[in-house]
């Protein structure tokens, strides 16, 4: 096996698209278990340590945010004057395994994986997020919805790496909460909720909702969006949101629950992570 | 010299501590020979077939493979604790999914994982059982067509799969459940739960030119091991020498054989020191578990809430190979009335053969089973005869004076005193009439009590004074890291009346060490410290005797005084160091000084009159200790999720050599325990397991434990002790469950019945 440290994105994609069992190594948290476990075996490992165009997190001047793809799980909990609904990926990458997890782990490693009870997926959905890819073709941007394919499968093309990953400005007034149910603290969740909402005079004006660990990818449903927009968020708006959702769901049986149970915790933790994003905003 | 303080009931840091902090401890893994080679074991694809061939061609061309072992070549040599059924490398059959069938040696890691890959066996398939209900059916194919043959320790009547039939019968309860005002029953599941020591395991085996072999492994007994290394390889013990590094964990799971007898047969195919340490999912799929028990029990009690009866049948899952499942089951049997005056029992357990992973030892040995059965069934007695569950227990409890079932009187019981520290501590009154009402998050609190015995088997010591007057302790007891090895030197260093670190402490190893049954049944602390203790007199009396050579007085006129040193009662003046004494027996006359002792475990017999007991494995089994504990526990009403928010744990233990190492198995045993009541569990899709790895079978974390655990410590000084102790190691473990399911009962009135209580079953029950 072969193994590379480019320092540039650009002989990063050359190698990987002149080798196509060559594998980009970020964190290597899952890429090197997965190899001792003899799951992937791969020709060569393109190491994106080196290259410093991947790392950081950046404001730009419309509000958006730019998230390098080499940034660490701490780097992005820690990453400090977030605004209003930006605040839920740190909140979500301090859900993430725990601290040796969040200092190996990268959060173009995490949805490069693809895995559907990742934490970073739902919240990148519910914030509307972009993936910047760079392939041999040029540079090219997916939403996020759009990206998660199915399991473990994403719209990589081969050859291409995922740069950064890029939010739009916090919608006006919106807070975002992540709701994580798992069996032990640090375990993959059982099922998990992100939410953003803006809230005014006690109505949803603005709401964003997804879904980890119920399907193949994120669960987003507009019509559930769509059944609390206006609303007061109250039980009966939730159980009707929940409802649709649950529809859209598909999750699996395994260890961490039956998908019968998983369906069951869609409405309380729905709840919940609607009602403490809208706390968000009344604390201000 | 007043200045001498007993090491005895000082809370000093454990011995190897700064070694582990800083990495430097060695455990097997860490070590290494010259040439040494590394061995990789080949598991079975099947869970029950008939090995038609072996192609080991493929493996041996490989560069830099050594030698490949089977079944074939280390011959039909049965090895078992109780009943001699396995061998260490499958012959003729496989029994379960992992089993070990071959193992190869290679100069690396990669190269002898690669071999294994080309290690072709052809197998027939043969239908298999996972559950104890298929393999008792009338139709389902016997896992072990010889067992009438296999060689067995104990005498047990047998019936198709299940290996024995254990039977205690007291009283009549046939008679008595007439006169109770309260009778409850209910059937109850238990799962596998793994060791999750943080060690997997490992051995290194080296053989020298006479064709001994010395083995350097992670284990419970380093006597075991050399017992079953020469059965299963056809060798004498003398051509074995057992050594026992650090060890990272082991609470039953290294009881019996893991790693060792493949690396020594390895070595001694190859000439050349092996080195087999398994992985995580290897260690997972191959070793062993806590047997998965089916309970049925229903227990009875008058209306003043005297329990008059109890009738239990006991199921476990034994997996492929009985290693210790007969102890279990007898344990079990014995521990299932619960630690109270019942006058009317029968029981009958039996642990059935499946072809899944053996079960084997495992903290509690098979009192986890049935506490939770028993100890929710006095709950619900309570609740039916509207009484205290604290009170209810206090009445019924056994007393000091009183006889266990079958005849084993207790010298010693100090359980209603944990009882009154637990209920004090924890505001148990005033809790359990707050009543949680409204939904959402709802509070409760419960209790369980939890009877065991430190008493059983045999230990060895054997203290001797340098030339310096400081002292040596061997006892061949492993320290599994519970704290053994300090507890035992601040033993021998008391009886001395030495400072801990003028004792040193030798490593177990069968060339030198006295023999000691093992580091297990919560014993160490009380079996191998009487010996330490005798042992420790022993040397002292033949310090007297040398001292009186010396001082030219009688032995009887001499006493020993704190800080080493001999003199004559009544003269304070008149004495003489060890350093002194050891001196003169070294170089002049008495020679060297050894204190020595061997002891068997000589408690109170069994009384065949007082009942029926039949095909129970063990013989006197006693020093029993007893605990109560308490959990306040949150249940989370939408998704199920029980939290637990506090641990009361008092525990009758005689003595505490070493208050902070007493905590410490306490809290211990509590945190396992929290595992095994609410998240820990194999989950096996028929033979294959589906969780073999720390990513989906979850043990709690720091975050997941309650942030305090009130440890209570009831000490009552046992008479045979040393000093006093009894052991503590396993009921901390064993009441958590039960506590948990009590305190769910009390916060909403649902009843839980099955283990691990995870949010999906509690939430479904809370449904209905
Ligand atoms: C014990 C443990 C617990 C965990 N718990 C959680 C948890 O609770 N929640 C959670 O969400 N995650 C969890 N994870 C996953 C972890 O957080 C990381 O997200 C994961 O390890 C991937 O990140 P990495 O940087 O280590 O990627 P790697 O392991 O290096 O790579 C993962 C995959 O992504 C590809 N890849 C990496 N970078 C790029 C890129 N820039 N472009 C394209 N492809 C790329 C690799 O080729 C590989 O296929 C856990 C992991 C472990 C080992």
């Amino acid at each position: 096996m072969e193994f590379h440290g480019p320092s540039t994105v650009d002989e990063a994609v050359s190698l990987l698209a002149a080798d196509e069992d060559a594998r980009c190594l970020a964190g290597g948290a899952t890429l090197v278990a997965m190899m001792n476990a003899d799951l992937v075996m791969p020709s060569a490992l393109v190491s994106l340590r080196h290259i410093a165009a991947l790392g950081g997190i950046a404001a730009d001047a419309g509000g958006g945010l730019r998230i390098g793809a080499m940034t660490t799980h701490r780097e992005v909990a820690d990453a400090a004057g977030l605004d209003g609904a930006h605040a839920l990926i740190s909140e979500t990458a301090r859900a993430i395994g725990h601290p040796a997890i969040r200092n190996m782990g990268t959060i173009g490693g995490s949805i490069g994986h693809g895995d559907p009870q990742a934490d970073y997926p739902a919240a990148l959905v519910a914030l509307d997020a972009s993936v910047e890819l760079r392939g041999p073709d040029g540079a090219r941007a997916v939403p996020a919805q759009d990206f998660f394919v199915d399991y473990l499968e994403t719209a990589l093309q081969p050859g291409e790496l995922i740069t950064a990953v890029t939010l739009p400005p916090s919608p006006a007034g919106g807070f975002g909460a992540y709701e994580k149910f798992a069996r032990v603290e640090g375990d993959y969740a059982t099922v998990s909720v992100a939410a953003a909402v803006a809230m005014e005079a006690g109505r949803c004006r603005y709401v964003r909702v997804a879904l980890g660990s119920c399907g193949p990818i994120p669960v987003r449903a507009e019509d559930a969006e769509a059944r609390l927009a206006g609303t007061a968020l109250a039980d009966e708006d939730v159980a009707a949101a929940a409802a649709v959702l649950r529809d859209a769901c598909d999750p699996v049986d395994d260890v961490r629950g039956s998908g019968e149970y998983r369906m069951m915790l869609v409405e309380p933790l729905l709840g919940r992570a609607l009602r403490a994003a809208a706390a968000k905003g009344g604390a201000r | 010299m007043n200045d001498y303080v007993s090491p005895v009931g000082q809370g000093i840091p454990r011995l190897e501590t700064r070694d582990k902090i800083t990495g430097r401890a060695v455990y097997a893994d860490d070590m290494s020979r010259p040439d040494m080679l590394v061995g990789v074991i080949v598991p079975s694809p099947h869970a029950h077939a008939r090995i038609t061939g072996y192609d080991v061609s493929a493996a041996l061309a490989l560069d830099g493979v050594a030698a490949v072992v089977t079944g074939v070549d280390i011959g039909d040599h049965k090895i078992g604790p109780f009943v001699k059924d396995e061998t260490a490398l499958a012959v003729g059959k496989v029994r379960y999914m992992g089993e070990p069938v071959a193992a190869v040696a290679a100069v690396d890691l990669e190269t002898a994982r690669q071999a294994a890959r080309l290690i072709d066996i052809s197998y027939e398939e043969l239908p298999a059982v996972f559950d104890t209900d298929a393999a008792t059916a009338a139709d389902a194919p016997a896992l072990h067509e010889g067992f009438a043959d296999y060689i067995k320790v104990f005498e047990a009547d047998s019936d198709r799969n299940a290996m024995a039939i254990i039977e205690i019968v007291e009283g009549d309860v046939d008679a008595a459940w007439e006169r109770c005002a309260a009778i409850v029953e209910g059937s109850y599941e238990t799962q596998a739960q793994c060791h999750t020591y943080m060690e997997p395991c490992s051995a290194l085996a080296e053989i020298d030119s006479n064709g001994k072999i010395t083995i350097w492994s992670s284990n419970q007994s380093v006597f075991h091991v050399q017992s079953f290394v020469a059965d299963s390889l056809g060798l004498p013990m003398s051509k074995l020498r057992c050594v026992t590094p650090q060890v990272g964990g082991a609470f039953g799971g290294k009881m019996e054989q893991t790693v060792q007898p493949a690396a020594a047969a390895l070595a001694r195919a190859t000439g050349r020191p092996v080195k087999v340490t398994l992985s995580r999912e290897q260690d997972f799929e191959m070793i062993r578990s806590r047997h998965p028990g089916k309970v049925w029990m229903k227990t009875g009690a008058a209306a003043d809430g005297t329990l008059l009866a109890r009738e239990v049948r006991i199921v476990l899952d034994a997996g492929a190979y009985a290693d210790d499942s007969p102890g279990v089951a007898g344990i079990a049997a014995l521990f299932c009335r619960g630690p109270y005056r019942i006058e009317n029992v029968s029981i009958e357990s039996r642990p059935v053969y499946t072809n899944k992973l053996r079960s084997g030892a495992f903290r509690g040995f098979g009192g986890p089973q049935v506490a939770i059965a028993g100890e929710t069934q006095i709950d619900e007695i309570a609740d039916r005869l509207g009484m205290d569950p604290i009170d209810l227990r206090l009445k019924n409890v056994v007393l000091p004076g009183e006889e266990w079932m079958i005849g084993v009187a207790l010298n010693k019981a100090g359980l209603s005193e944990c009882l009154e520290r637990v209920r004090a501590a924890c505001g148990w009154d005033a809790k359990r009439k707050a009543v949680s009402n409204g939904s959402g998050r709802k509070r409760g609190i419960g209790l369980a009590c939890i009877p065991h015995i430190s008493g059983v088997l045999t230990s060895g010591a054997i203290v001797r004074i340098l030339e310096d007057g400081t002292a040596v302790l061997n006892t061949g007891a492993v320290d599994n890291g519970q704290g053994s090895d300090t507890v035992l030197v601040q033993i021998c260093a008391a009886a001395l009346g030495l400072e801990v670190d003028q004792v040193s402490v030798a490593t177990p190893d069968t060339d030198g060490s006295p023999y000691n049954w093992g580091t297990t049944a919560s014993r160490v602390t009380y079996m191998a410290g009487r010996a330490v203790v005798a042992a420790a007199e022993d040397a002292v009396a033949q310090l007297k005797q040398r001292a009186a050579v010396m001082m030219e007085c009688a032995e009887e006129d001499l006493e020993l005084r704190d800080g080493g040193r001999i003199g004559i009662k009544g003269v304070p003046e008149a004495e003489i160091g060890f350093r002194d004494i050891s001196g003169f027996s070294h170089w002049v006359a008495g020679g060297p000084v050894i204190g020595t002792n061997s002891l068997a475990y000589d408690g109170p017999d069994f009384d065949p009159k007082r009942g029926y007991l039949k095909g129970f494995p063990f013989g006197k089994i006693g020093a029993w200790i007893f605990a109560a504990q308490a959990v306040e526990v949150e249940v989370d009403e939408a998704t199920g999720r029980i939290v637990p928010l506090k641990v009361w744990s008092a525990h009758d233990i005689g003595k505490a050599i070493n208050p902070t190492a007493v905590e410490g198995q306490i809290q211990g045993g509590i945190v396992q325990g929290l595992g095994y009541a609410l998240c820990e569990e194999m989950v096996w899709d028929s033979g294959r397991l589906a969780n073999p790895s720390l990513m989906d079978y979850k043990i709690p974390g720091i975050m997941d434990v309650p942030p305090e655990i009130d440890t209570m410590l009831v000490e009552d000084p046992d008479e045979h002790g040393p000093f006093g102790a009894k052991g503590v190691g396993e009921p901390p473990i064993v009441g958590i469950a039960p506590a948990i399911s009590n305190a769910v009962a009390h916060a909403t009135g649902t009843r839980l019945r099955r283990l691990p209580m995870t949010p999906e079953r509690v939430l479904r029950a809370l449904r209905g």
